[in-house]
């Protein structure tokens, strides 16, 4: 049997922000991925009929909306220059095999200072999930990047690929608010708390290291599901001016979960695009609305979203191209051989069957 | 490389950025458990259609067209595999044949497995092997891109009609030269209707010492060491000089006739009585001035002669090139439009007069644009009738607009130079033994020197050659204006 040998470098240091992340790179993340992918060699594999990439949904929560108050006009702030840094992460499930499902997480961090953007992208990590090792890989990523949390429920099969993408994303936003200082860190999603996947003391955790280093968190979720009087919370104020905040106060969320960050809706650009926005709520009030200011001031906002926030996404997000590359990459590498099952929608359904049809490479 | 789609005699071939494959390399196909194989040509080159490489380049520009700057940290080292799936390429080759138990037969009409079949690059040198590209009287045309050499046969030109054409300065002319050089090597007997001068100098090296061929080579240039005695001339010769080349009409071209038929029963067919004949012959004033203008024309050419020791014997030079091979070089440099007529209409005539009496067998007949001096009844006369008789044309043209369709039909080889033009590309494609893809596809590529070869001589496989060198003396370089400027300038 030839073992191969896997040179696995430790992470030079970030170029980027200036103070440089301390954080090596995870290290645990490419173990686990080379580890659990030794497994699978010689297999079959069967190319993942679906190719849309795993997002998480807003999570749905009862809440009480009170009507809500004058909107906050918004002046866009210049000085002083703040940087604005992002996170975004991407995952994708690229197969299965006859013991589980291969899978793969990216993500990235992108910060815009003065006028140019920079990024750091990580991955893509490849897993091979089996029902055997899930629990165990899952778990020891929980345990060496948040070892203060307990250790979770296990995710389940379809949950997988996003909360493994959602521990690379905390990993990075953690790295994030201990490295950039006074400047502006946006999420992607709320900071909704207390679900599966954010547990409120790790999101709590964040938000203060952040603060402690003068940033303020922004997350923005691009659809939500929250409504007023009917209408979704985006869609609610059409005659409120941009750039401005529409403040949604007294949400009530469920328990467990909770909410670590005021509501806005946020309407930054002309043309009717607002979205919601979480700001910690731990930073005053005023510093909240500034913070916004600053983001107006020093980023460029392309229908009324963050372009930092837009490159992060655009930056973790597989490609087709990047999908058929890590299938050769685990075909080659671990000698798998692809199969192509007959899509069962197809199958039965003719032209009516909506699955994905059979992969063609070219 | 991967078999990916076959539609019609095109087959696409996946092809990965490893594999070093170009425009006009062939393919071997093969098929194990059909025990048979497909030999294809590259025809064209292309990115495959990997899906996501739109937003692969878009995203690495969405900073208002700067390239972002980042960090990559990838741990499993998948970005070569994504270039290498990026940048991997579509092969569009067209099917040539079929190789089943070592023999070739033109067939494309089975499919080989798409999952099994085993694809490879197929060298010249064994193509050549297996479509029997050889024969007792080689021509080494010149290199292919695998520097193997590239060795037609001399006998698939005999009998056949054929075309050298590309734009300006690409080496048609150095083909040609190549050409006659190898047929005379054969003993073989060849004319050539030389409008520049350019083949002049065949008898000489570039360091203009006589070469092998020197003793071969004569050239006659029309009114100088090249002139007809009205006496050597036959009725007919005349006559479709009259009336081919100087448009003589009908009715005049009978009283011609009876003219020429007096002077000859009475032996006096010369020039001045000629010109005496037809001042005092009864007949119309409007023939007598029609025969009069035609009359001058012939004297002011300075073709014809009364004094036959001045007369060059065009007749005697081709049967003493019947014996050892010679080339006769017909040279049209300075001879005007209506004298190179004159003197090709005499050419043919002369030439189809030895050949019906087989005083000569064949004759290899070069012509360069001949759409400059053969009238328009030769086209088709060339490709039907001449070549039973045994003239065996080669067409050289920069403008291939100005050869008939009917002769690309029939071509049996063309040599086709660099072309960019699409509508000269267009006018070559019509040719019989050739489709239109892999002419346009790639001739439009060829670089100066290097020659598509098409047809019976490579037994329809279209094989790209770069032409050998030839050291012999180059005649009919363009005049430029601007060398003996420089020269003087520097000095």
């Amino acid at each position: 049997m030839v073992n191969t040998q896997y040179t696995i470098t430790t992470t030079p240091k970030y170029n980027f922000p200036p103070n440089a992340m301390d954080n090596t790179l995870p290290q645990r993340f490419i173990e686990l991925s080379i580890h659990s992918l030794k497994q699978v060699q010689n297999q079959s594999f069967q190319l993942n009929q679906q190719t849309i990439q795993q997002k998480s949904q807003e999570q749905l929560y009862a809440l009480q909306l009170i009507p809500p108050i004058q909107p906050i006009p918004l002046n866009p702030k210049l000085e002083p220059p703040t940087t604005i840094a992002a996170v975004d992460t991407s995952s994708i499930k690229l197969g299965e095999t006859a013991q589980g499902i291969i899978i793969a997480v990216r993500g990235t961090t992108i910060w815009k200072k003065a006028k140019n953007y920079a990024y750091l992208r990580v991955g893509p990590f490849i897993f091979h999930i089996t029902e055997e090792n899930l629990r165990e890989v899952y778990n020891t990523l929980l345990k060496a990047y948040f070892r203060e949390q307990n250790p979770q429920a296990s995710p389940s099969f379809m949950q997988i690929p996003m909360r493994m993408a959602n521990l690379l994303e905390k990993w990075l936003q953690t790295s994030l608010a201990k490295t950039v200082h006074d400047g502006l860190i946006l999420f992607d999603g709320s900071l909704t708390a207390g679900t599966a996947d954010t547990p409120t003391q790790q999101l709590k955790e964040i938000l203060a290291t952040a603060r402690s280093m003068g940033n303020t968190v922004l997350a923005f979720t691009k659809a939500t599901t929250l409504r007023f009087n009917g209408c979704l919370l985006t869609d609610a104020f059409p005659t409120h001016k941009p750039p401005c905040l529409i403040e949604v106060a007294n949400l009530k969320p469920k328990p467990p979960l909770s909410l670590l960050g005021s509501v806005y809706v946020a309407k930054l650009a002309k043309g009717n695009y607002a979205f919601r926005l979480d700001i910690d709520r731990e930073v005053p009030s005023p510093q909240r609305i500034e913070a916004v200011e600053k983001l107006l001031g020093n980023d460029l906002i392309m229908h009324g979203y963050p372009e930092t926030l837009r490159l992060a996404h655009i930056l973790c997000t597989f490609t087709a191209n990047e999908v058929i590359a890590m299938q050769h990459f685990i075909q080659h590498r671990y000698r798998l051989k692809i199969i192509n099952r007959p899509d069962m929608h197809r199958l039965l359904f003719g032209p009516f069957g909506k699955g994905e049809s059979h992969s063609e490479a070219v | 490389m991967k078999l990916y789609k076959k539609e019609g005699n095109i087959i696409q071939i996946l092809s990965f950025p490893n594999e070093t494959i170009e425009k006009g390399d062939y393919l071997l196909i093969e098929d194990a458990e059909a025990q048979k194989a497909l030999i294809a040509q590259v025809i064209d080159v292309q990115f495959a259609n990997i899906p996501g490489v739109l937003e692969e380049l878009l995203r690495s520009l969405p900073d208002g067209g700067g390239i972002i700057q980042g960090e990559d940290i990838d741990p499993l080292e998948i970005a070569p595999h994504i270039t290498y799936i990026q940048d991997s390429r579509l092969l569009i080759c067209k099917i040539r044949a079929t190789v089943e138990d070592e023999a070739l037969t033109p067939s494309s009409s089975w499919l080989p497995s798409r999952s099994q079949s085993t694809i490879r690059k197929l060298p010249i040198y064994t193509l050549l092997k297996l479509a029997k590209v050889n024969g007792n009287l080689p021509i080494m045309l010149g290199g292919t891109k695998e520097s193997s050499l590239l060795t037609i046969d001399a006998s698939s030109l005999d009998g056949r009609l054929n075309i050298v054409t590309g734009k300006k300065e690409t080496g048609k002319s150095h083909l040609s030269k190549l050409l006659i050089t190898s047929l005379l090597q054969y003993k073989a007997v060849v004319v050539v209707l030389d409008l520049n001068g350019e083949y002049t100098g065949l008898g000489m090296t570039s360091d203009d010492k006589r070469n092998a061929y020197y003793n071969k080579i004569h050239v006659l240039t029309p009114s100088q060491n090249f002139k007809v005695a009205l006496k050597q001339l036959h009725l007919n010769i005349i006559l479709n000089i009259l009336i081919h080349a100087l448009h003589l009409p009908g009715t005049s071209a009978r009283e011609f006739r009876r003219i020429w038929q007096f002077l000859k029963d009475k032996g006096n067919l010369t020039l001045h009585e000629l010109g005496e004949t037809i001042r005092n012959w009864n007949c119309n004033q409007n023939v007598r001035d029609a025969l009069f203008s035609r009359y001058y024309a012939l004297v002011n050419s300075g073709f014809f002669t009364d004094n036959i020791a001045e007369a060059t014997l065009l007749e005697e030079s081709l049967l003493k090139a019947r014996e050892e091979g010679g080339a006769i070089i017909v040279n049209l440099r300075n001879t005007s439009s209506i004298d190179r007529q004159i003197v090709v209409e005499y050419i043919l005539g002369k030439l189809l007069e030895l050949l019906t009496s087989w005083r000569l067998k064949a004759v290899f007949l070069f012509a360069e644009e001949a759409h400059l001096y053969l009238r328009e009844t030769y086209w088709d006369d060339i490709v039907t009738r001449m070549r039973h008789f045994g003239i065996f044309t080669t067409f050289i043209t920069n403008q291939p607009d100005t050869i008939r369709e009917n002769i690309y039909r029939q071509a049996d080889n063309i040599f086709l130079f660099n072309f960019t033009n699409e509508h000269d590309l267009e006018v070559v494609s019509r040719a019989a033994r050739v489709d239109a893809e892999t002419v346009k596809s790639i001739a439009r590529d060829l670089p100066p020197h290097h020659c598509l070869v098409l047809g019976k001589v490579v037994r329809d496989f279209p094989i790209v050659v770069k032409v050998r060198a030839l050291d012999v003396k180059t005649m009919g370089e363009t005049r430029l204006f601007f060398v003996g400027e420089t020269a003087k300038d520097k000095s």
